[in-house]
């Protein structure tokens, strides 16, 4: 057991189930998604990104790619509410769809992260 | 992933940016929970694209003020905690990015991979030298210049650290490391394709032997040049099949032998290092009785050439550890050292040899023994260069400069193969032959001929190389044409042609050329610049050709 390892798998998992909470619900309707779900998931998916920091194996390096996919999705879903909130005063169903579905390719790319970490964790004999 | 500084990079920064990232979260939740006030009097939250901004200007110390509105006094109590929060994991974020930057380590792994990039682009044929000293630093100097590459290992941080200020062009790629470990040699190319061979010229012994063994398990195909001056080493080195060991101390011996044997066959050695071809009366050892001083690694080659040439000689055992440590001082010229040389039979002597580790014992040596005896030949061996001034300015008849002989042997074997190969066919002859041959290129080229090296195929003799395909026999005679006037001969000297391991002596005109073939030539720069014109231009061969054509006309008819 190392503390290391629980804290980076914990990070990992909760990367996926938080951005999930704000993916879930109608894409269309804006207050279904709450924004400080969005926070947190950048938050945590922010931290699982250092967290996988200066692992030099293969895996290592997918794992952080998948996390840096993540990130750029979600940064790129809040950017897109912010300016249509501020700079286009426009909230309608496209932009929601837009806000949600790019949070949703940041929940594949988290999938994505948890299976090859759960594989990598069967995979070893110990 | 070959990476590594990347990942270092990565790595160290884990801490700074979790830090970072943690404190900034909770400067923005609280900015975002804590409610304000805006101009009219309504609560507001500020939104979490405010926090962020506000946060971000915050935390870097920019601080442009309060917005969207001023503060009320709960979210200024949150600020002014957060501010410390947050600037000092801000600072402590960007300092440790500066002590990465500054870190040991990290500059190592730098400088080892841009030293790896550089090697892996060489294209061009490189030796990997082993320590940097004059001597390394002559022969960087001339293989520079002749096409050939050079890569530098050295122990010694300061060593790489002058290299690097003597800005040598093109660039020698040069790293610290331990000579001696597989892994610094590895990196230093010795797999590349490119690499021809590694130079190990270490004043120890065992640390030469160490290189060899590993050079040649590492990599059977490419030279090692090793400097070895005991028999003991020179018969270990034999036993690996090393192809070139570096002996100075025979190398003076040979020289001194042929000096007193056979002084055209030295004249010719020496020639090929820069001396003029001329025979001076100052240039002749003399023939009577030899003193030698010192018999250490160097006195006993010398006793052997000594020998060898049939010369009666007297031997004086001089230790210059010992000396020092029984006088104090390495200044020779006691009374009790002059009875020593007058006893040693100085006055009957026509030269003697100051051969020990010392330089200033070796140079008071022979200033001593010139007093005694005005006509007396002195040889000092000289083990630095840097004091070859003052054994100049002391009219010294002859000296050995160690370091010298070992830069003009080395630099001779690596770039002008057909050289050494000449003087090692030379020694197997006579005086008289070798007078013939200082005749014959004085009679050509005049006292101070230039020798050049070419091998004959399509990239050094393109036209000539392209009729030897079509089957032509060309002899050497029949290129050796004026420019000018075809009925004249050019002025150079074929002074040996090697073919495959066949090598010809002065090889006559008559002989036909072959593709591959390798030449030896003496000449002026003009008359052999005229030779290259003819061998790679097909309307000027065409024309030195045509003479020999209209001779075979003229007798057939």
């Amino acid at each position: 057991m190392n503390t290391y390892k629980i804290v980076s798998g914990s990070f990992i998992i909760l990367a996926m189930t938080v951005n999930f909470g704000f993916f879930y619900g109608d894409p269309t309707v804006l207050i279904q998604h709450n924004e400080y779900e969005l926070f947190a998931a950048i938050v945590i998916n922010l931290i699982t990104t250092v967290l996988k920091l200066g692992d030099k194996t293969q895996l290592g390096a997918v794992l952080l790619s998948t996390s840096i996919v993540a990130d750029i999705q979600l940064i790129a879903s809040a950017t897109v509410w912010t300016i249509a909130e501020y700079m286009l005063h426009d909230t309608s169903v496209g932009t929601t769809t837009a806000i949600v579905s790019l949070s949703g390719g940041a929940l594949i790319a988290n999938i994505v992260s948890v299976v090859l970490y759960m594989g990598d964790t069967l995979k070893s004999k110990r | 992933m070959g990476n590594y500084i990347f990942w270092i990079i990565l790595k160290r920064l884990r801490v700074p940016f979790l830090v970072i990232i943690i404190t900034f979260t909770i400067a923005i939740l609280g900015l975002k929970l804590i409610p304000g006030v805006d101009n009219a009097g309504h609560e507001y939250h500020l939104s979490f694209f405010d926090a962020f901004y506000f946060v971000s200007y915050m935390a870097s110390t920019i601080g442009f003020g309060e917005s969207p509105y001023d503060f009320t006094y709960p979210q200024r109590i949150w600020v002014s905690v957060m501010i410390y929060t947050t600037v000092i994991g801000w600072f402590y974020g960007v300092g440790a990015i500066v002590a990465l930057i500054q870190d040991e380590a990290l500059k190592k792994e730098i400088y080892r991979q841009k030293f790896q990039k550089h090697i892996q682009r060489l294209r061009e044929p490189f030796y990997i030298i082993l320590g940097y000293n004059s001597i390394t630093k002559s022969i960087i100097n001339r293989l520079n210049g002749c096409g050939f590459r050079v890569v530098v290992l050295d122990k010694n941080e300061e060593a790489i650290d002058t290299l690097i200020l003597e800005n040598f062009y093109p660039p020698v790629p040069s790293f610290v490391g331990d000579a001696t470990s597989q892994h610094m040699l590895k990196l230093a190319g010795i797999h590349s394709k490119y690499c021809k061979g590694v130079i190990s010229l270490f004043e120890n012994d065992m640390t030469n032997s160490k290189i060899a063994v590993i050079t040649k398990l590492l990599n059977k195909k490419i030279d090692i040049i090793v400097k070895a001056t005991s028999q003991q080493q020179i018969e270990h080195f034999q036993s690996l099949n090393l192809q070139h060991i570096k002996n100075p101390f025979q190398i003076i011996s040979q020289r001194i032998y042929y000096g007193i044997v056979a002084p055209h066959i030295w004249l010719l050695e020496m020639w090929m290092y820069g001396h003029v071809l001329k025979l001076r009366k100052r240039d002749y050892l003399p023939k009577g009785r030899y003193i030698l001083c010192g018999t250490g690694r160097m006195g006993q080659a010398i006793k052997y050439g000594l020998q060898k040439a049939g010369v009666e000689y007297v031997e004086y055992d001089l230790n210059a550890k010992a000396y020092q440590k029984k006088n104090n001082t390495s200044v020779f010229g006691s009374q009790e050292d002059i009875d020593i040389l007058l006893e040693l039979g100085v006055k009957e002597s026509s030269a003697i040899i100051a051969a020990t580790k010392d330089d200033l014992l070796n140079l008071t040596l022979l200033s001593k023994a010139k007093q005694l005896n005005h006509d007396i030949f002195t040889i000092a061996r000289e083990n630095s260069l840097d004091e070859l001034n003052i054994f100049q300015a002391a009219k010294v008849n002859r000296i050995y400069v160690i370091e010298k002989i070992l830069a003009d042997t080395t630099y001779n074997y690596i770039a002008r193969p057909l050289a050494d190969l000449f003087i090692h066919e030379a020694r197997k002859r006579d005086d008289a032959w070798a007078q013939v041959i200082v005749n014959l290129l004085n009679n050509i080229s005049g006292m101070n001929p230039k020798y050049y090296e070419k091998k004959i195929n399509s990239d050094g003799a393109y036209a000539l190389s392209n009729r030897l395909e079509k089957q032509e026999t060309i002899t050497l005679g029949d290129i050796r044409r004026s420019r000018e006037n075809n009925k004249e001969l050019l002025h150079i000297v074929y002074l040996l042609l090697k073919r495959g391991d066949e090598v010809f002596l002065v090889p006559d005109s008559s002989m036909p050329l072959e593709i591959d073939d390798e030449l030896l030539i003496v000449a002026d720069e003009e008359n052999y610049n005229d030779f290259e014109y003819i061998i790679n231009n097909y309307y000027e061969l065409e024309y030195a050709l045509e003479y020999h054509k209209k001779k075979l006309r003229s007798s057939s008819q």
